[in-house]
């Protein structure tokens, strides 16, 4: 099991460090910084093996989390123990940064002594969590006894991810659907491949134990349907398009009832209080591409390079995209740039080597276009420029995998509110990013 | 250390906490425990503080009993007779209202380490396990595994774990799971937890309650049971059907391992299996997480060993794109290798030629030799691009290509003609060794196809003296010498040349005597140096061997979702080749000068470190001492100030602690002794010279808590035993022993490199 949690930051210094098993001796800490932080050439794998040791680490910005076992565990479940502990933190304390780990240490050292006892994890989610650890500990008398009462029904509650007797005035649930499309495009303007990765992220703010029924367009449930009923009570169709898509693979949050959905594939739970991703899901079938993107680049001497990029929104006229950024990368040795872009507003940022395109709204069926004109500073080294896929920002009000909600329902059986009086913001907010798009000299 | 604090911080400290407005005020107060934590973290020694910090945990707040618990675990080993009063406060918390308070004050006792503490610990405990809040029982059942792993050697008592097997019926899934840890880890020495029919029933029935982390333990641990009969395997994978599309990852393999070992018999649903878990497997292996990419992408690669075709269709999931990390881009070329057939084989060289140009030089040359991988069974294509990628006239990808090229012209003669064809030229833009062997090697062998040969291996033997490499000329000599036989006319000038600077200039050994060799080779006559060097130009035959047949899934199933799959089964061999028995946990008492928990604290920058240092001298001591991690327990401080006249004086005045001998054969070499002794900081005190008999050696060593190890090393005859004798100016076995496994990893050490 994990025999020790070590935290670095950039430099290799050791911000936090929990022991938890006595074959893990103090040197271990030294020898991950010397041989996997300090070493001079890239990370060779996320799992290290120095004297009989395994170093298992996962980096968060400029942090290393290590974690260390000398027995022959399964990795897989290392990693996404390290994930997990990271979302804790992350929900504790934001963003994982050194300083934000050198403020919250008492916290840290808490939460990792709840969440893994003897080097074996124990319950980790942040939800349940919250109940046991109080970071500002300023509570009185009073409210220690409600908490205590809490702890209990928790710790005895047979579902471990909600608490029993949450109550809310006005009962909420959101919904967000994030998508993003992964592209890989050949030098001629081929697809070679395309996949959506997407999550499903609610909010729930609902009082007592709710039970939830999520429906969307998938496939095999429409073509269910079709035989049956045409029309569905409670439905709420979101736009028009597609009719229905085909999910390559799907995986759910631990409340899902999984035996439900392999034999009716209709989705239900009990949700988490708070945030949590409900699903994540992947299609490669007929992808919309709402935007095609046409780079050109053309060296005029060795100096100078000419870069053109033209986008064309590829959805209906009455849709409008939103908050449109275009990452297009520039050379190493570039010295200056010269833009000129018809619509938005685009600069050169050197610091990170890259032409940034915003663009505010843009209509469906319409083109836009930006050139460019990059100096560069002469070198000798012969070597081409590895060019880096131009990547992009928007949100559309539509999903690119064509996944729409077709409805979400909520009862509960004891404090007998119905689904009318659930505010349900379904919104399909979308952020979709575009990325691997070769640009490639003619 | 950092000298924080100071006397007068300290002070104030004490005044602040002892102060009744203070305590009165519940905020203040942990704002004071706060601020002695802080210093802790920092380094600084607040041991003084402890009877008024044991004070501070006896205050109902929750938050700042915890704070005190890292206290008093971290600084109770120090002063195991004030840690006393802690463990009075803390049996009081056990029967505290709140289980919150209870499962601390429980974690907070397990977690001591001082001696002596088992006989308290007991009673709690037990209550522990019996608590009605499952929180607590959760803590008293992983406090069952640190109590028995504390007291060593002990019987294990029968009640305890009758106990905690009729815990396995608790109703809380973490409680269950707990159970099963603390059984394996307590019954370590019987083989770990007895799963019977009825406790797999039951854990296949509770299967759905756990979360991630136990239904992924709980799986494993059912590795264990054998079903009786056909029907019941057969429920039973139905049963955990589910669990193959879950949706951590580490179920999913948990899971799969299950399956395919309980199927052992049954290869139909053993490939029934992989193919269910192939998606799962896919979108791990395209997941944003990194590191679980690449763990999916090392089950991918054990799979294919078994079912060369399984990914086939899939071949574009493994291309890599631009953003990913080096490892998991070579991971990817591995398993494209791997999956290539006749349909996807023209892409797939696509893909990877489009990787022979990255600017990353390790990776630029990982595509290439992943192409010649291919190119044992799809020899054409492959030849054809890594000759454009020549017509680069990059260093490093020339090189690449030359050294594919070589190993290819000795798998498949049958890509000779046109390995040779592509060659000139090539000799200008190598310049690393290993890729001038290559060429030096092509041009001898295949001399006669390649017109320019001669004048090629001429350019090379011009410049031999400002070559650096030698095993470029060793190379080099023999190329010549087998062209010369092929082409005599051309190379006979040159070969002298080259015999001449050999035998005459050349300052590295091993040339030297590879130049006389052939010289006098050739006085035999001609005939006598053919039949020495003309061998064969191929064999093809080791192109099959390499070719791994393939494994039968029963081969790997057992490693499967181990370290051995993510490490590869060679360097798991290696990493875990002659494991020391681990030495069962003993309260070491003042002999480390903290605990674990005391350090975990700490986070300053530099300490003293025993075993791994930046610029430890040599690699070989390094690897001495990294044979030995276990001496962690026992910090031997580095400069021990002990002279001859003091040496004698306690060795006379002390008894031996402890004799035993070792095999030891052949000669002695003092210095190595002495200089492996050092990195390990025992010093030497005197030494015979060399090769006398019988030779004896006197070592010493301090550890931080002042007690002396006094050492006779005595060799009566050589290829006899090493006699070893340690006397211990303080009686203290658990130091002791982990002094004497140090002292015999290094001579072993020592004794292995001389033999």
């Amino acid at each position: 099991m994990i025999g020790g949690l070590f935290i670095y930051n950039h430099k290799g210094e050791v911000l936090i460090s929990r022991v938890y098993r006595d074959d893990i001796g103090r040197n271990a800490v030294d020898a991950f910084r010397v041989n996997v932080i300090h070493a001079r050439q890239q990370v060779r794998s996320p799992v290290t093996n120095i004297a009989r040791t395994s170093f298992f680490h996962v980096k968060r910005s400029n942090i290393w989390l290590a974690a260390v076992t000398k027995q022959n565990v399964n990795a897989a479940m290392v990693f996404e123990f390290l994930y997990k502990m990271c979302d804790v933190m992350t929900a504790y304390f934001g963003k994982i940064s050194e300083e934000n780990i050198k403020n919250n240490f008492v916290l840290i050292y808490e939460l990792l002594d709840e969440i893994l006892d003897f080097g074996y994890p124990q319950n980790s989610e942040t939800g349940a969590l919250k109940t046991f650890i109080t970071q500002q500990g300023i509570k009185s008398q009073l409210q220690t006894k409600e908490e205590q009462s809490q702890i209990t029904s928790q710790v005895t509650g047979q579902i471990g991810w909600r608490r029993e007797g949450i109550k809310y005035r006005r009962n909420e649930l959101f919904l967000d659907v994030l998508e993003s499309v992964n592209l890989l495009m050949s030098p001629q303007g081929q697809v070679l491949s395309a996949h959506v990765s997407g999550r499903v992220v609610m909010k729930s703010y609902l009082s007592g134990m709710p039970e939830c029924k999520f429906g969307m367009n998938d496939k095999i449930v429409i073509e269910k349907q079709g035989k049956g009923t045409a029309d569905e009570t409670g439905k709420s169709e979101l736009g028009s398009g597609k009719q229905s898509i085909a999910i390559d693979d799907c995986t759910f949050h631990q409340c899902v009832r999984l035996s439900k959905f392999d034999s009716e594939r209709s989705i239900s739970f009990i949700p988490p209080d708070g945030e949590f991703e409900l699903m994540r899901y992947r299609t490669t079938k007929d992808i919309i591409l709402p935007f095609r993107v046409i780079p050109l680049v053309r060296e005029v001497g060795r100096t100078k390079l000419e870069v053109k990029v033209v986008i064309k929104s590829n959805f209906k006229p009455s849709l409008l995209a939103q908050k449109i950024e275009v990452r297009i990368p520039t050379p190493l040795n570039t010295s200056g740039v010269q833009v000129i872009c018809m619509k938005g507003k685009a600069k050169y940022k050197a610091s990170e080597n890259a032409i940034v395109w915003k663009i505010k709204r843009m209509a469906g069926m319409k083109e836009s276009q930006i050139s460019a004109e990059i100096e560069l500073l002469p070198t000798n080294d012969k070597k081409k420029w590895a060019r880096p896929p131009i990547s992009m920002n928007f949100e559309v009000p539509f999903a690119p995998s064509g996944l729409k909600v077709r409805y979400l329902k909520v009862f509960e059986p004891k404090l007998n509110y119905s689904d009318h009086d659930v505010i349900k913001w379904v919104s399909l907010q979308l952020h979709s990013e575009m990325s691997a798009w070769p640009l490639d000299a003619d | 250390m950092p000298y924080l604090g100071g006397e007068e911080t300290l002070r104030e400290l004490r005044r602040a906490l002892s102060n009744p407005h203070v305590q009165a005020d519940p905020a203040r107060y942990r704002g004071a425990v706060l601020r002695v934590i802080r210093l802790m973290a920092q380094g600084a020694d607040v041991s003084g503080l402890f009877p008024e910090m044991v004070k501070a945990g006896a205050v109902p707040d929750v938050v700042q009993k915890k704070l005190v618990s890292f206290y008093v675990r971290a600084q109770a080993p120090l002063q195991p007779q004030l840690a006393l009063l802690a463990v009075n406060s803390l049996r009081k918390d056990c029967a505290h209202p709140s289980p919150a308070v209870r499962g601390l004050a429980l974690r907070t006792m397990c977690g001591l380490r001082m001696p002596g503490i088992q006989e308290y610990l007991q009673q709690p405990l037990v209550s522990g396990l019996r608590d009605k809040a499952s929180y607590v029982r959760r803590a008293a059942v992983l406090g069952c595994a640190k109590m028995v792993k504390m007291q060593g050697d002990c019987e294990v008592d029968g009640a305890l774990v009758n106990e905690l097997y009729s815990l396995l019926r608790d109703q809380d899934p973490i409680v269950v799971v707990n159970c099963l840890r603390a059984l394996e880890e307590i019954l370590k020495k019987e083989g770990g937890v007895v799963i019977n029919k009825p406790i797999a029933h039951h854990l296949l029935n509770r299967m759905p309650d756990l979360d991630q982390w136990g239904q992924s333990e709980v799986l494993t641990f059912l590795l264990r049971y054998k079903p009786r009969s056909e029907d019941e395997l057969f429920d039973i994978l139905n049963l955990l059907d589910s669990y193959l599309k879950s949706s951590s990852p580490s179920v999913v393999m948990a899971a799969t391992k299950l399956f395919l070992v309980l199927a052992r018999e049954y290869p139909d649903v053993q490939a029934d299996v992989l193919v269910r878990v192939k998606g799962p497997l896919l979108s791990a292996c395209t997941s944003e997480s990194r590191e679980l990419c690449f763990t999916a992408l090392c089950h991918v690669r054990q799979i294919l060993r078994s079912l060369p075709g399984h990914f086939s269709s899939h071949y574009k999931k493994f291309f890599c794109s631009y953003s990913e990390p080096h490892y998991i881009k070579c991971q990817k070329m591995e398993v494209l290798c791997e999956l290539v057939n006749d349909e996807n084989v023209q892409q797939v060289l696509e893909e990877l030629k489009g990787y022979c140009t990255d600017v990353s030089v390790e990776l630029a040359q990982g595509a290439i030799f992943a192409i010649a991988n291919i190119a044992r069974t799809y020899t054409e294509q492959c030849v054809g691009i890594l000759t454009e990628l020549l017509g680069l006239q990059q260093e490093h990808i020339t090189s690449a290509v030359v050294r594919a090229f070589r190993d290819l012209a000795w798998l498949c003669p049958q890509c000779t003609d046109a390995v040779c064809q592509a060659l000139p030229g090539c000799e200008d833009t190598i310049q690393d060794s290993e890729g001038k062997q290559a060429l030096v090697w092509l041009l001898g062998t295949h001399g006669e196809k390649i017109p320019n040969a001669p004048y090629v291996l001429e350019d090379f033997v011009e410049n031999v003296r400002s070559e650096s490499f030698p095993a470029v000329k060793m190379e080099l000599l023999t190329a010549l010498l087998r062209l010369f036989l092929a082409r005599p006319a051309e190379c006979q000038d040159t070969l002298g040349r080259l015999l001449y600077f050999c035998i005459e200039e050349e300052q590295d050994m091993a040339v030297r005597d590879r130049g006389l060799f052939y010289y006098r080779l050739l006085q035999a006559g001609v005939e006598e140096v053919r039949r020495v060097l003309c061998s064969p130009k191929c064999d093809p035959s080791l192109g099959l061997l390499g070719d791994q047949s393939k494994q039968p899934v029963n081969a790997w199933a057992l490693e499967f979702n181990t370290l051995a799959t993510v490490y590869g089964r060679e360097r798991w061999a290696l990493a875990t080749a002659q494991q020391p028995v681990e030495p069962s946990y003993s309260c070491s008492p003042a002999a480390g000068s903290r605990s674990r928990d005391s350090e975990s604290l700490v986070s300053e920058g530099d300490k003293e470190v025993l075993e791994v240092h930046p610029d430890a001298p040599v690699s070989e001591e390094k690897e001495l001492l990294e044979a030995h991690p276990d001496a962690g327990s026992l910090s031997l401080i580095p400069d021990v100030s002990l002279s001859a006249e003091q040496f004698e004086r306690s060795w006379l005045s002390l008894n031996t602690s402890c004799q035993l001998c070792l095999p030891w054969a052949g000669p002695v070499h003092a210095d190595t002794i002495q200089t492996a002794l050092r990195v390990v900081h025992i010093h030497t005190i005197a030494m015979s010279r060399a090769g006398a008999q019988p030779w004896k050696a006197y070592l010493s060593a301090q550890d931080d808590s002042g007690c002396l190890f006094l050492t006779e090393l005595l060799l009566q005859a050589a290829g006899s035993e090493l006699q070893v004798a340690v006397k211990q100016s303080e009686a203290k076995p658990e130091a002791l022993q982990s002094f004497i496994s140090a002292l015999r990893t290094v001579l072993e050490a020592v004794a292995g490199l001389e033999s």
